[in-house]
């Protein structure tokens, strides 16, 4: 064996090394310079369900904008996968932006990555930088620059609109539980600031925080249940939506309390759960395929089910409205450059699946309507969504740009 | 935050059940671990990989069978075997060739493994979320001690310790498992009286692995499945198998069981930090007794 | 009983200029991605001093390299100290942490030494990663400060390739000292060491804050590159990813780590941007590499390059 095992050995680091170099040495960039868009997102990992609905989105927006073509030229993408670890996320960022040149990046799920790429490349780099479902508030709050930009939602705006759906409600005393990171937490001050402002009296009892993904939330709901709070606020992220939604089914607290969790009506979390979804839980969430049923919004829907096979969810619609951001900006740049193009896009308004929605121009994040319901079954789906929909004005969900200013320059 | 509530009996006693039963999926999954850490002398770090072979086989069967009640007894009793021969493959191809080498060698290949099923999964399955339902027997809970318990919680209570039962008989009084118990002591003995070392190897591996998917196809019903399990389960059940005693079963429910109680009353003592109390259970146990509660098989 | 005689002074020395002068002819993402390399081969280094060199059963060496970033990010980012207590006291803290955590796992042996190893370490994760208020938990800290002179594509090239220059200097005088000696003879066989007096614990002990102390650098040197810290660093995954460089590279040479942590990054970086299913291309090399090529790539050119019955050479596969 020990002859055949140096031979193999000497292959096999030549194979190695053949490929490294090989990969190494791809031509990173195609000539005839189309306008190139780097794609950033977590397509490995618990994260990938919602990077994939992106990516789905953006390459049918583009097969439209494409027949038309920007300036000439057509839009092409290429796309790295984070993993969803913030290392490789800034190395990936760096080579989209050193080796492939991008005009610019999109994407993001993991608010750790878009926070480091926002800071040490788009920022240092001077490249625009549009996160699609990363939604720490910071992002175009108190981190945020002349070059990122985000078409998610966030949880200023989760907050807010939770605390204006309770501030209207009976309740007294609060239990807020959620993941124990930057999202949780933030969704978590924001309703709760909001809410005691609007209304003084109400008295939070207790909290909740565990690892997000945690995959026993029992114990946690058990707790709070017998601590008998007259409403409950859960701050979820992605990884344990539909977890903490599972738990409230098995332990049947939704029929004993009442719920609200941001994006608890979102579709990606209520379809795997099918019927066994609970109802009468309070969501907001600023997309929903079925609903408002304007012609936009359904000629975007039966688009993706024919391409896709299914609806789309709300990453879908981000980077759709993405692409359509991108493609405008440029026209309205009338040059691919990057600072025309950050100028361009400030103040942009764009025709998106649920009406004319603008990116606003002192923070870079773009407005949009969330839809407060409360989760039900209904005969013709096979999985439950949101009805008794009461939309909230975008512009009232957001911070104001002078918060906006005070947060930056406190920095 | 101090105490929401006060300490009633209620209180500590849901937690108390609540904690049991969750540790009872860390042992069924922890003793594999434990047992293929006795036999063959190595941390398999693909351990969490195959838990989420279980979980994502069960849903395969479940919806193999239209998502009904039977879909769901049969995805519990047949996604371990499907487990159980993923591993017999990895086994009798590539790990088996091995066993001369030096332990950090084998460790390398089970990480290795690792990275290789989590592909597998992903391209396999996909990366949607996945999510099977526990039949109607087992939904909602029921009054006990004056507040509620899960219905599902209740069965694996009572599950638990039937593996637990079945798992010594099988490696207590069956000659395969007690071949297996002493080539975890003394292998050269075992090649020695003319036993194919290499087949109980198998055994164990394959027995390992049977119990993984057997965990994960239990906490199916409870979670969303997802790419991602791996990770999370993989340092727990390490956790528990070190503060048990490597190799020693007994010691991996013992583990589990600190483990499992120390995280639901954590939850009720100080919630926020509730996931770093089992690691402070760890770390004491282990400046008390750095070999782990109960004696190691070797 | 080093790797480096065939190396002679001159040839490193070739290579070294060489490095240096990379950045004026290369673009700039191969510069970057350079000096992560070099980052890597430190924590590999480190890591191989205490389980190559010594056969310690360090399975969690990556807390020490997490706890040298975050130290050095705390201190910058969080407190108005001048930045070279930042740059001193982070491969302090890894140390002590080393000695902290390697105090209690020197009394065990092998497999023991490493699983509690993973259980202190994994304790000490997940206080950074709950511990919201001091270390942003999963979000990490981002916009580190740097000072202005290494913040750059190349100055922090030029630092981490000097640092890194310093560290294996430093470490090769290690290798070839009766203490180094010591150790290879207490992982070749501990008890007849004990018999002969030789403190095995301590030596370990010795060893270990040594090799934390490198890994903190590298914690620093990470910072300098990437400008971000995240709980990741302190991750199990992490530790076992650095073995596997040392073993890509070959555990017994000087210069394997180096290797090994070139080709992993090489291969994450180029295999990666073209395809999602690196990890299962990783998985498999590494399969192939235990069984075709247990000694790394460099043990494979020191095998092949000495025949077996030299035994003078301290080399090689044991």
């Amino acid at each position: 064996m020990k002859k055949t095992g140096s031979f193999m050995g000497f292959i096999f680091i030549l194979t190695v090394c053949l490929l490294a170099a090989s990969f190494a040495f791809l031509p990173a960039h195609a000539q005839a310079r189309d306008i190139k868009v780097g794609i950033l997102d977590a397509y490995t990992g618990p994260a990938a369900v919602f990077a994939n609905d992106a990516l789905k989105a953006f390459k049918l927006a583009l097969e439209e904008i494409n027949k038309e073509g920007v300036l000439g030229k057509k839009i092409e993408f290429v796309t790295r996968d984070t993993k969803f670890k913030v290392d490789i996320g800034l190395n990936m960022a760096k080579e989209l932006v050193m080796r492939e040149d991008v005009d610019l990046i999109v994407g993001t799920i993991n608010s750790g990555v878009a926070l480091a790429v926002s800071d040490a490349i788009s920022k240092k780099e001077k490249v625009p930088f549009i996160v699609w479902i990363s939604k720490s508030e910071n992002i175009t709050g108190k981190k945020g620059h002349r070059y990122v930009f985000s078409t998610a939602d966030n949880t200023a705006m989760g907050g807010r609109s939770g605390a204006y759906a309770l501030s209207r409600k009976p309740y007294k005393t609060y239990w807020i539980a959620g993941d124990d990171y930057s999202y949780g937490h933030d969704l978590a001050n924001t309703a709760w600031e909001k809410l005691k402002a609007a209304k003084p009296d109400v008295e939070k009892i207790g909290e909740s925080w565990w690892k997000p993904g945690e995959p026993d939330l029992i114990p946690y709901l058990t707790n709070i249940m017998t601590a008998k709070p007259d409403a409950v606020i859960f701050c979820t992220g992605g990884l344990s939506m539909a977890n903490v939604l599972k738990a409230v089914k098995t332990t049947g607290m939704a029929e004993k309390f009442p719920i609200w969790v941001h994006t608890a009506t979102d579709h990606a979390v209520l379809k795997p759960l099918g019927a066994d979804a609970p109802e009468g839980v309070m969501g907001t969430m600023h997309y929903h395929f079925y609903y408002p049923e304007i012609p936009e919004n359904k000629a975007f829907v039966d688009a993706f089910k024919a391409a896709y096979g299914e609806p789309p969810g709300f990453p879908a619609f981000n980077a759709y409205v993405t692409a359509k951001l991108i493609a405008e900006a440029y026209r309205k740049a009338g040059a691919v450059d990057k600072e025309k193009f950050v100028d361009a896009l400030e103040g942009l308004k764009v025709d998106t699946p649920i009406g004319m929605l603008e990116m606003r121009a002192c923070d870079h994040q773009m407005v949009y309507p969330i839809f407060l319901g409360v989760t039900k079954k209904l005969p013709q789906y096979d999985f439950a969504v949101s009805s008794d929909i009461v939309t909230l004005p975008g512009t009232e969900m957001l911070p104001t740009c002078e918060e906006i200013q005070k947060a930056r320059s406190a920095q | 935050m101090e105490l929401a509530q006060s300490l009633t009996l209620s209180n500590l006693g849901i937690h108390l059940l609540v904690g049991l039963s969750r540790a009872m999926i860390l042992f069924i999954v922890a003793s594999g671990l434990s047992f293929v850490l006795g036999v063959l002398r190595v941390p398999n770090v693909a351990h969490g990989s195959l838990y989420m072979i279980g979980a994502f086989s069960a849903f395969s069967i479940f919806n193999l069978f239209g998502g009904s009640p039977l879909g769901f007894w049969l995805a519990l009793c047949l996604a371990p075997f499907v487990v159980a021969l993923v591993g017999l493959v990895a086994e009798r191809s590539l790990f088996c060739h091995l066993y001369e080498r030096e332990h950090l060698m084998l460790l390398l290949f089970t990480f290795a493994l690792m990275l290789i099923l989590g592909d597998l999964v992903k391209i396999f399955w996909g990366s949607d979320y996945r999510s099977i339902m526990a039949p109607e027997v087992l939904r909602g809970s029921i009054p006990v001690l004056g507040s509620s318990f899960p219905k599902y919680n209740l069965f694996l209570l009572i599950i638990g310790p039937l593996v637990a039962i079945g798992l010594y008989f099988f490696t207590n009084k069956t000659k395969i498992g007690k071949i297996a118990r002493a080539a975890a002591v003394d292998r050269e003995m075992v090649g020695a009286i003319g036993i194919n070392v290499s087949w109980v190897f198998a055994f164990a591996f394959v027995l390992g692995c049977f119990l993984a998917g057997l965990g994960g196809a239990m906490v199916a019903p409870t979670i969303s499945i997802s790419l991602g399990m791996d990770h999370d389960i993989v340092i727990e059940t390490f956790l528990i198998v070190t503060i048990g005693g490597l190799g020693n079963m007994w010691g991996a429910l013992i583990g589990s069981l600190i483990f499992g109680i120390t995280q639901s009353f954590g939850v009720l003592f100080w919630p926020q930090f509730a996931i770093v109390f089992p690691y402070i259970a760890v770390v004491i146990v282990l400046i008390w007794k750095p070999t782990g509660m109960l004696k190691s098989v070797w | 009983m080093t790797g480096m005689r065939f190396k002679p002074i001159a040839a490193t020395a070739g290579i070294f200029v060489l490095l240096l002068l990379l950045p004026l002819f290369i673009p700039r993402f191969y510069v970057y991605i350079l000096a992560v390399i070099y980052v890597m081969s430190l924590l590999a280094m480190s890591l191989n001093s205490v389980a190559g060199h010594g056969g310690i059963f360090q399975f969690h060496h990556g807390v020490f390299y997490g706890v040298g970033a975050y130290t050095f990010a705390l201190i910058s980012s969080k407190t108005s100290l001048p930045s070279w207590i930042a740059f001193a006291a982070a491969p302090l803290a890894a140390a002590l942490a080393g000695f902290l955590i390697g105090w209690f796992c020197v009394r065990l042996s092998r497999l023991y030494f490493g699983m509690l190893q993973i259980s202190l370490g994994s304790l000490i994760w997940a206080i950074a990663f709950r511990w919201y208020s001091l270390t942003n938990g999963d979000d990490g800290i981002h916009g580190i400060p740097i000072p202005e002179f290494i913040a750059s594509t190349k100055g922090a090239y030029y630092f981490v390739l000097l640092v890194l220059g310093a560290c294996l200097l430093v470490m090769h005088r290690i290798y070839q000292s009766p203490f180094g000696a010591t150790l290879q003879a207490i992982r070749d066989n501990p008890d007849r060491c004990e018999a002969v007096g030789v403190n095995v614990r301590r030596h370990q002990l010795i060893a270990i804050v040594i090799a934390t102390f490198f890994a903190g650098i590298a914690g620093i040197l990470f910072v300098v590159v990437e400008g971000s810290v995240f709980p990741d660093l302190l991750f199990w995954v992490l530790s076992l990813e650095v073995f596997i460089m040392c073993l890509l590279g070959g555990w017994f040479t000087f210069a394997g780590p180096i290797i090994g942590a070139a080709m992993m990054v090489s291969l994450r970086t180029f295999v990666g941007a073209y395809t999602e299913y690196w990890t299962l291309i990783l998985g498999t090399i590494l399969i192939l590499l235990i069984f075709f090529l247990p000694e790394g790539v460099i043990g494979f050119f020191v095998k092949t390059a000495k025949p077996a019955g030299d035994g003078l050479s301290g080399e090689g596969t044991p």
